[in-house]
């Protein structure tokens, strides 16, 4: 019995090798027919196709469904058949969908793309995770482990099975078993092995655990029931934690924002008395530049998007300087002793600023996208931080730190606060004032440029960006106390996590209202502010 | 007694530009409603709205020129008063519409019906009665004044700090006015009104009798911060302005001074914004915008500070260059606002009035010596209340 | 002296006001058409389209010769994002300019600011803004959307073709949201969805960190039932939101985010590549294949200068709205506003998606729905169209006050809010 088993084994394993290349021939054939039936049919009709596509386990239609993602797909008009193409204006660049060669050229209006839609994107991205389980490069498996796991179906199970058992890849390997658990809730075996898929997911802790489980709860009972509803119980005491956690780097996130709207002004307005209302359009012009700079780069080296934003730092900073320099010089220094008129003088140039860019940039929001390494972001346990919030704490920091230095530690630092502790006595040392309250206008205005171009990254670029964080700057540099850089930092900290450990309760309205009343009543327990300067300074 | 005190209140110039304003709230609806439109001395329905605008912005200008002006508080939050007054005209009027509105519900406004707002809010009650609704114009920017004014004075919150709190203040309130769950219609605001005290509120007579109405409320308020200034109680209030600390220690309460004079710019910003919405016919929470606030400080600057008459003429030019310009650049007025505020503060420092004082005064100072009377205060005042001697006399 | 400034401002003002009115004796020989849209303020990101497009479509007209043979002339004003100030510029074009018909506003309060005016002056206005309904008047002819139009047909397709059980209506907290969120509610509650599986939120205007309200959404979609969001968040709020939703990993396959307030220019201002397959419902979009929106593009696009310039739905809605008013005039045989109310119902022109629009008694217009997945090039592309087209429904029959009402403009009804249970005009009738 046993050596007629392995007979037959050694037969069908004989067939299968002789008879390989014509059945591979004959599976391509069919491919091809099914393929170029994706052209045909609604988008369930195709998402079907799909299915039944992969089922075939033919590695080779991952570039296809690729395509088909990616609305590369297209059918010649003439005889229904299906091309890979690239689009180059009126030109499309075909590739055979099973050679994977090149197919020649062809006119555009011959061709109809393949329109996708969530479904069917769907549907690929299983499929294509099914296909690729099984792929020699461990990158593309895992991909593939993770979108079988985020679409779990009883039709995967056995090839996961089949998957888990070569696998020696141990964090594959484990999201793979994940995969198999949430595949085995869905399915119909055995009251134990979902039992075991109930403990296997909430090993994960996270928000995808809770999904399955909260799923699978719907139609469990009994034993299996009671596990669930455990699980979730335990998976939702973690979650809770880690949101706690979440909303308190959204608000340093937040904080950070915050500072770096504020910093440039702490200098214009808390150092120097200036009540600067063209500070936000100075932010505003920042986050231009970062837009000339990648239209720029787009334009002509778009190999170097991803430096954009460092190459559109030291130009910001320059060009918001500039102007900030030519604003104190023609303006501003006419003013110095009339702190209140400055108001109305920098009102007057912010809205010279606001419609010169609306004429020349247009009224609209104006595209600067984000570098890759700005983009996305990634699971810390159960929380998820993005990139660029990331990124933007620690460039807060850095400038933070950096004026810090520079108002400490450097010559320059030395003159600006003696001219603005006693200009008569700076002056009579042989500091030159007038060009000290310049060059310290003009630092103020490019850290506001450098900090558009970080803002650029999380808010529109329009004429109008300046605006919206002139009030919450100018709150900012108040509550933490004019004069005082340390009191704008913990300012801006604390007002952008209490804004947020509030947001979930009151939510986002409340909450600022919130806010502002609390500044409204702390200003009047400490009326200068959180750091107030102790002694004669300036007074605005 | 009382005229003995008013007439004491007045001097050339207030009393003719009094006059001016009384003989303009009677010509002027005359002029439209009298004389036919043919004529050339017609005066368009429209243009009587216009004008009745820029009367109650000149009204709120007064209004920050007593407290910024004579008290050195610069509030960047008078808008807030001002729509405050505009809302309890506005609830007035929206009770008024009855059973008119497009769902014909005699209860409950448009806006609660379609919000699926099963009763009317308690606040809202009372405001079917004009003296009620005319109490609350006064009383609640005047309340919230007097509350904010005393926990900012008492704690000696001064400059800046106290212009970013008036900032604060209107802020939040706007963010309040603008949710739907507070019972003020939200972004919409209230608008659609029909009645006011029985006449039909878009009728000629009614726009005339508004304007009417907008200067003589202008010529009372002129009439009453005259009257505050030229006092004691005005002497007091210009001596904190510009030496708070001095004023303080010749044993003045600076606090209730401020506190008093805050509350009765606010009720007159109040009044402003009561006018205003039914010429305008639209009252929103755009009104609280940080941004009206800083315009307000603008007319008023560009009028002159601290000389009452300033201002009016401030808020009525500045506007209606915005109306002028609008319509007829409307792609670059931004620009000429923006010129505009800039040149103010470098050539016309002192506002168009202030600047038009100090070429008459130097030259009649030549001609003879200055009263005695004349006040002399410290240049070098704090809080940047740096404006020139000359115009803080209250001559 | 000071008498003198007082008098000098007087005279002053007195003197710009003459100089001002003379602007009413113009060249009497053409049409006037008031353009009645923000240049400055918030809102001039989006309406600054709005005046381009109205230039064009009157350059294009009076290239065929005009209106009744006379040439049509723009009247621009820049009402900047101020409410109280349209109504003052409606005024204004109406009384100084005589114009014969005005195309603006774009927010609800605009429009409501503006309304007493129009009905007072007895003037045209046309309204291209996608909006929340409950409205029907006289004066105004609603060329953009109605709840109808568009939310509802987009959460039919959600459900139906994506199977979505769970359900986030997100808005900005002002007029339109609030009432399209409403009537998605009773909507979806009468369709079986349990009050639990409906979250609602709403935030500020120009709302910009949105790292809460995207983690909640997310945690709103991890309980085992398809989730789609449903937005109506206004335009400058948005790019933040959907940079958000991009860089959390929310993926149109997994949460399809669909709103009602993105349309191509919103999407200017944005890499898509991370947003493909979100969703919008309009009744137009520039990735239309036909003929005519091929013509309208090319002109827009030689119009304006710029070979990139995109085109949007409310800008159809202007198009739609323009030829409407020519056609009627050109029945009526004359620009006077109540002759023009009376022949302009029932006047069909051709819309940009490949139909026609008509103009109904309840002056808002016929139209197609679109539901559109957003592509990496920052257009739409069609994934569904209805099959015929909707009449907007005024009076939306999810509300309970205004169920009953119906509006019909021709004679001898003109009424905008007919009570069918009472057979009375004027809402409730109590």
């Amino acid at each position: 019995m046993h050596l007629f088993r392995t007979m037959h084994r050694v037969m069908l394993f004989l067939c299968v090798i002789l008879l390989a290349p014509i059945s591979q021939s004959l599976a391509q054939q069919d491919n091809r027919i099914d393929i170029n039936s994706l052209g045909q049919g609604n988008f369930s009709q195709v998402s079907d196709k799909i299915a039944k596509l992969s089922r075939t386990g033919d590695i080779k239609l991952v570039p296809v469904f690729e395509a088909l993602a990616a609305g590369d797909l297209y059918v010649r008009k003439t005889d229904k058949v299906v091309f890979i193409a690239k689009a180059n204006s009126n030109v499309l660049t075909l590739t055979d969908t099973i050679t994977g060669t090149s197919a020649g050229e062809g006119a555009k209006a011959d061709f109809e793309r393949i329109k996708v839609n969530n479904n069917l994107r769907r549907a690929v991205r299983t499929a294509i995770g099914a296909l690729t389980l099984l792929s020699p490069d461990r990158e593309v498996r895992l991909r593939a482990a993770y979108s079988v796991f985020s679409s779990p179906s009883e039709d995967a199970l056995e090839l996961l099975e089949t998957a888990i058992a070569s696998e020696e890849d141990g964090p594959i390997k484990s999201i793979m078993k994940q995969a198999r658990a949430a595949a085995i809730l869905k399915s119909d075996r055995s009251l134990d092995d979902k039992r075991a898929a109930v403990k296997t997911i909430v090993e994960r802790g996270d928000r995808d655990a809770l999904s399955i489980l909260s799923a699978a709860q719907g139609n469990a009972d009994g034993e299996l029931r009671k596990d669930i509803d455990r699980a979730l119980e335990h998976l939702h005491s973690v979650q809770a934690l880690w949101d706690a956690g979440q909303n308190i780097w959204y608000g340093l996130s937040l904080g950070s924002v915050l500072l770096l709207a504020a910093v440039g002004l702490a200098i214009t307005f808390g150092v120097m008395g200036i009540i600067n209302m063209a500070h936000g359009e100075m932010v505003m012009l920042g986050a231009y530049t970062t837009f000339v700079v990648q239209e720029v780069i787009r334009s002509s080296y778009p190999e170097l998007f991803d430096w954009s934003l460092i190459i559109a730092l030291p130009l910001a900073f320059c060009i918001t300087g500039l102007i900030g320099l030519s604003i104190e010089r023609g303006i501003i220094r006419f003013l110095y002793g009339r702190p209140l008129e400055t108001l109305l003088a920098t009102w007057g140039v912010s809205l010279i600023l606001q419609q010169g860019v609306r004429s020349i940039f247009g009224p609209s929001n104006r595209e600067v996208g984000n570098p890759t390494w700005m983009s996305g972001g990634f699971e810390f346990g159960g929380m998820m931080l993005t990139y660029n919030r990331m990124w933007i704490v620690i460039f807060a920091a850095a400038v933070f730190l950096t004026l810090l230095f520079v108002l400490k530690r450097t010559r320059f630092g030395l003159q600006m606060r003696a001219v603005t502790q006693n200009r008569k006595m700076a002056s009579s040392m042989g500091i030159k004032t007038p060009w000290v309250d310049a060059l310290t206008f003009a630092l103020g205005s490019g850290i506001a440029g450098i900090a558009g171009v970080a803002l650029s990254q999380i808010d529109n670029v329009s004429p109008n960006l300046g605006q919206s964080y002139i009030i919450d700057s100018f709150m900012v540099v108040v509550f933490g106390g004019v004069g005082n850089l340390w009191g704008t930092l913990v300012g801006a900290l604390s007002l952008g996590v209490v804004n947020k450990l509030l947001e979930p309760y009151i939510g986002a309205v409340l909450g600022k209202i919130l806010i502002l009343v609390l500044i409204i009543l702390f200003i009047q327990r400490r009326p200068r502010g959180l750091f107030a300067l102790k002694g004669r300074a300036v007074e605005a | 007694m009382i005229s003995a005190f008013i007439l004491k209140s007045l001097d050339r110039n207030i009393s003719v530009c009094i006059a001016v304003l009384a003989a303009v709230a009677f010509i002027v609806p005359a002029l439209n409603l009298l004389v036919s439109t043919e004529s050339i001395f017609h005066i368009p329905t429209y243009a009587v709205s216009l004008f009745g605008k820029y009367l109650t912005y000149a009204l709120l200008a007064l209004a920050l020129d007593l407290v910024w002006g004579f008290c050195g508080i610069l509030s960047l939050g008078h808008a807030a008063f001002f729509a405050l007054g505009g809302y309890a005209m506005g609830m007035y009027l929206v009770r008024q519409i009855g059973s008119r509105g497009v769902y014909g519900n005699p209860l409950l406004p448009d806006f609660m019906v379609f919000l699926n707002w099963k009763e009317m809010p308690w606040y809202w009650y009372g405001f079917d009665h004009f003296w009620f609704a005319a109490l609350m114009i006064l009383a609640i920017p005047g309340l919230l004044a007097f509350v904010f004014g005393w926990l900012a004075f008492r704690s000696r919150v001064t400059g800046v700090y106290l212009s970013i709190i008036t900032q604060a203040m209107t802020y939040a309130l706007l963010l309040a006015f603008f949710r739907n769950e507070m019972g003020f219609g939200g972004n919409n605001g209230l608008t659609d009104f029909k009645d006011l005290l029985g006449f039909n509120i878009q009728s000629q007579g009614m726009r005339a009798s508004l304007f009417a109405a907008s200067a003589i409320a202008l010529a009372i308020a002129l009439l009453i911060s005259s009257a505050i200034v030229r006092s004691k109680f005005g002497k007091v209030l210009v001596g904190l302005r510009d030496a708070e600390s001095r004023t303080r220690f010749l044993g003045y309460r600076p606090e209730n001074y401020k506190l008093v004079t805050f509350t009765i710019s606010a009720m007159m910003a109040g009044i402003a914004g009561a006018l205003y919405v039914p010429q305008v016919g639209i009252i929103n929470p755009g009104e609280f915008a940080p941004a009206n606030s800083i315009e307000v400080v603008i007319w008023t600057a560009v009028g002159g500070r601290g000389t009452l008459i300033g201002p009016i003429i401030g808020a009525t030019l500045v506007n209606f260059g915005k109306s002028i310009f609008t319509a007829q650049f409307p792609e670059i007025w931004l620009f000429a606002l923006g010129a505009l505020f800039v040149a103010t503060t470098l050539f016309l420092p002192k506002g168009i009035v202030g600047s038009f004082r100090q070429m008459s005064r130097s030259r009649t100072t030549r001609k003879r010596a200055d009263t005695p009377e004349h006040l002399q205060v410290d240049k070098v005042g704090d809080k940047g209340a740096n404006l020139p001697a000359e115009s803080l006399a209250a001559e | 002296m000071n008498i003198k400034a007082c008098m000098t401002g007087v005279l002053l003002a007195g003197l710009l006001s003459a100089t001002a009115l003379q602007g009413a004796f113009a060249a009497e020989d053409t049409i006037k058409i008031g353009i009645l849209h923000s240049l400055s303020g918030t809102m001039a990101i989006s309406e600054t389209t709005l005046k381009d497009a109205m230039l064009m479509l009157i350059d294009e007209q009076n290239k065929k010769g005009g209106v009744l043979g006379k040439k049509l002339e723009a009247v621009v004003v820049d009402p900047a994002s101020d409410w109280p100030l349209f109504a003052e510029k409606a005024r204004d074009l109406i009384e100084k300019d005589k114009v014969a018909a005005v195309f603006g506003c774009w927010t609800s309060v605009s429009r409501k600011s503006v309304l007493p005016v129009f009905k007072e002056l007895d003037n045209l206005l046309f309204y291209p803004v996608q909006y929340e309904g409950e409205e029907s008047e006289r004066n105004v002819f609603y060329t953009g959307a109605a709840p109808n139009q568009q939310a509802i047909p987009a959460v039919d397709y959600l459900a139906e073709n994506e199977g979505v059980e769970r359900w986030v209506l997100a808005g900005t907290d002002y007029v339109y949201p609030r009432t399209t969120n409403k009537i998605l509610e009773a909507y979806l509650k009468a369709k079986g969805v349990a009050a639990e599986d409906i979250m609602v939120s709403y935030t500020p205007f120009g709302h910009k960190d949105w790292q809460t309200i995207v983690s909640d959404i997310k945690k709103f979609g991890s309980a085992g039932k398809k989730t789609a969001v449903v937005s109506t968040i206004n335009g400058d709020a948005n790019v933040p939101f959907y940079k958000e939703l991009g860089n959390q990993g929310v993926k149109a396959e997994d949460i399809p985010v669909v709103a009602f307030s993105v349309g191509e220019e919103e999407l200017a201002g944005l890499d898509t590549t991370p947003l493909v397959g979100h969703l919008a419902a309009w009744n137009y979009f520039q990735s239309v294949d036909t003929p005519t929106n091929a013509e309208f593009i090319k002109t827009w696009r030689a119009y304006t200068k710029n070979e990139k310039r995109v085109t949007n739905d409310p800008m159809e809605a202007h198009y739609i709205g323009f030829n409407m008013w020519v056609k009627a005039v050109e029945a009526a045989g004359t620009t006077e506003p109540d002759k023009v109310i009376d022949s302009i119902v029932g006047v069909s022109v051709p819309n940009l998606s490949g139909g026609y629009s008509t103009m109904m008694p309840n002056h808002h217009i016929t139209k197609p729905v679109l539901i559109g997945e957003i592509q990496s090039d920052g257009q739409f592309e069609t994934v569904f169209k209805t099959p015929g087209l909707l009449v907007g429904d005024e009076w939306s029959d999810y509300l309970p006050d205004s169920k009953n009402l119906i509006s019909d403009w021709r004679k001898p009804m003109s009424c905008g809010n007919f009570n069918v249970a009472t057979g009375k005009c004027g809402g409730k009738g109590s």
